[in-house]
């Protein structure tokens, strides 16, 4: 091949290459790095990167220049680690917005009398810019697959995987976590009454309530299935659990919802079940879920609309005690822990 | 044949033991975070005994870097990391929001030169102190499983495996890693050459 063609070809390219010399100074600068570079094989000629580009001294480009000289190792730098290492740009208009090209490098030694080190650099800008807008489009598919499409809060997929990292936190840090069972009462008559479509809006503003009525950022009600919802709450006693528990009881009752099938209230209600512990190492997370499920058919056994705990010396659930019922029918605040 | 004295193992370890340093040194510049990455322990094994040395049956799924080195010794140096780990590393790396599961496949080439940067550090302690010229190749980056570990194909009874476990400790989390350097049982006499001359000049025999 004559030189001609030779310079013709690497001036065609669509990749970045530069030789440098034993000392490391360039010898070869072709046409696409003085398209992105604004700056001639006339201007580099002879020169060090070092001196060309006095910010690369200290760069990850400089050590590796320097082991292809010294050692003869190839590099690569990429991207996402080496951002914008040579003040190249991807369109000449980036230069006045000082917007870098987002380059991957490859740096590797030639056995030449002459020429010792390729430079190979390539365009990633738009790849990069490409992957971004992936990343947020499946950031926002992510949260979707966790929502329960219906009332919008936490789906199944969504308390599982919470279940099983909350459990474990609380495990690892021998603190307490608690569990809601939450059941809407007499679902089944509220739908052969008011149809589904029906059902469907009293589920979606028994969510929004229970929801409304946490407090703490990070605390989050997931539809659990059918009629039932599920809270778990981290750094929570039981004794602070039963009074949120409560408060959230109270807050769907003042719904107030119309429901004629339920003859002693009249109105939309919930049973909810409760358990909390701090983890032994041995326990799994779903003896928590298991205990709050126990402490709600009790619950529902013992009347409905009302919370009950489920009691781990005994094995069976309890009723509230009078006082917490009371304090919180009368508003007073708790803490998540006492 | 097919072994090398406890001297040559201690020079050994020593030489890795500086390349990690270095590697150590450029990852923590590149991060401007602290890594630190352990003093490596040495041992030469057969090809089929890779499986078992390597990490143990909880990690299957490895990310492997490996680069072709050409002189008077070591023909691939492969660095090895549980796919989990090397996700962790990553995502530590590039965004600590990350999660692991949301480092793609794009940050290959992020893995990619960390395992550059390690593996060139130890090489070229290497050549560094013996004085010679290891050509060093660019490296490629690829997912495995233990089973199906290109080093295994690629290999047979004229070679030999010389395994160093690494640790890296980057924002208080402990990653384990594995270096390997696939040797032919020829080259294990070159580097056993290299490292006579080297203890030589050190004076000790």
């Amino acid at each position: 091949m004559d030189i001609e063609l030779g310079t013709q070809l690497i001036d065609s390219l669509r990749v970045g290459l530069i030789l440098l010399d034993h000392a490391g100074r360039v010898i070869s600068w072709n046409g696409w790095m003085k398209r992105h570079s604004g700056l001639s094989l006339a201007d580099v000629s002879s020169r060090r990167l070092d001196e060309l580009f006095p910010e690369i001294v200290g760069t990850r480009l400089e050590s590796s220049i320097s082991d292809t000289l010294r050692f003869k190792l190839s590099s690569m730098l990429a991207p996402s680690l080496n951002p914008n290492v040579l003040p190249l740009y991807h369109n000449p208009g980036d230069r006045k917005l000082k917007q870098r090209m987002q380059q991957l490098i490859y740096i590797s030694p030639l056995r030449h009398e002459h020429c010792a080190c390729l430079i190979q650099i390539h365009d990633m800008t738009a790849a990069m810019r490409r992957e971004r807008r992936l990343r947020a489009q499946s950031t926002q598919l992510i949260e979707t697959s966790y929502q329960d499409a219906l009332t919008g809060v936490g789906n199944r997929r969504r308390f599982d995987q919470d279940l099983a990292q909350r459990f474990r936190q609380a495990k690892d840090k021998q603190r307490p976590i608690a569990m809601l069972m939450i059941d809407v009462d007499s679902f089944k008559a509220y739908n052969d009454h008011f149809g589904h479509q029906g059902g469907d809006q009293c589920l979606i503003q028994v969510a929004r309530a229970l929801q409304e009525a946490l407090r703490r950022d990070g605390d989050r009600v997931s539809r659990y299935g059918g009629e039932e919802f599920a809270l778990l709450l981290a750094e929570t006693d039981r004794e602070a659990a039963v009074a949120i528990a409560e408060r959230l009881r109270l807050a769907v009752e003042q719904l107030n919802i119309p429901h004629p099938a339920a003859p002693a209230l009249g109105r939309v209600s919930v049973s909810i079940g409760i358990s909390a512990m701090i983890p032994s190492e041995e326990q799994l997370c779903y003896i928590l879920v298991a205990q709050a499920d126990l402490a709600l058919y009790s619950a529902k056994d013992a009347g409905r609309n009302r919370c009950m705990w489920y009691d781990p010396e005994s094995g069976a659930a309890r009723p509230l005690s009078a006082r917490i019922a009371d304090s919180e029918r009368t508003g007073s605040s708790e803490s998540h822990e006492s | 044949m097919s072994e090398l004295s406890e001297l040559h193992r201690d020079a050994l370890c020593e030489l890795f033991n500086l390349g990690v340093g270095r590697a150590a040194h450029s990852l923590s510049q590149m991060v401007r975070d602290e890594i630190e990455l352990s003093a490596p322990f040495v041992e030469l094994i057969q090809p089929s005994e890779v499986s078992a040395a390597l990490i143990g049956s909880e990690f299957r799924e490895l990310s492997l870097v490996s680069i072709d080195f050409d002189g008077p010794f070591v023909s691939k140096a492969i660095l090895l990391f549980p796919e989990r780990n090397a996700l962790i590393i990553l995502s530590n790396m590039l965004d600590p929001d990350l999660t692991p599961e949301e480092v793609s496949e794009f940050e290959q080439e992020a893995m990619c030169e960390i395992g550059n940067v390690i593996l060139n550090a130890c090489m070229s302690a290497l050549a560094d102190e013996f004085g010679v010229e290891l050509h060093g190749g660019l490296p490629e980056h690829s997912f495995s499983d233990t089973d199906s570990l290109p080093i295994l194909a690629a290999s047979n009874d004229e070679h030999l495996i010389l395994l160093l476990q690494i640790q890296l400790t980057m924002r208080q989390r402990l990653v384990q890693g594995h270096l390997v350097f696939l040797l032919s049982v020829s080259s294990l006499q070159d580097l056993r050459d290299c490292l006579d001359a080297y203890l030589d000049r050190l004076g000790i025999h």
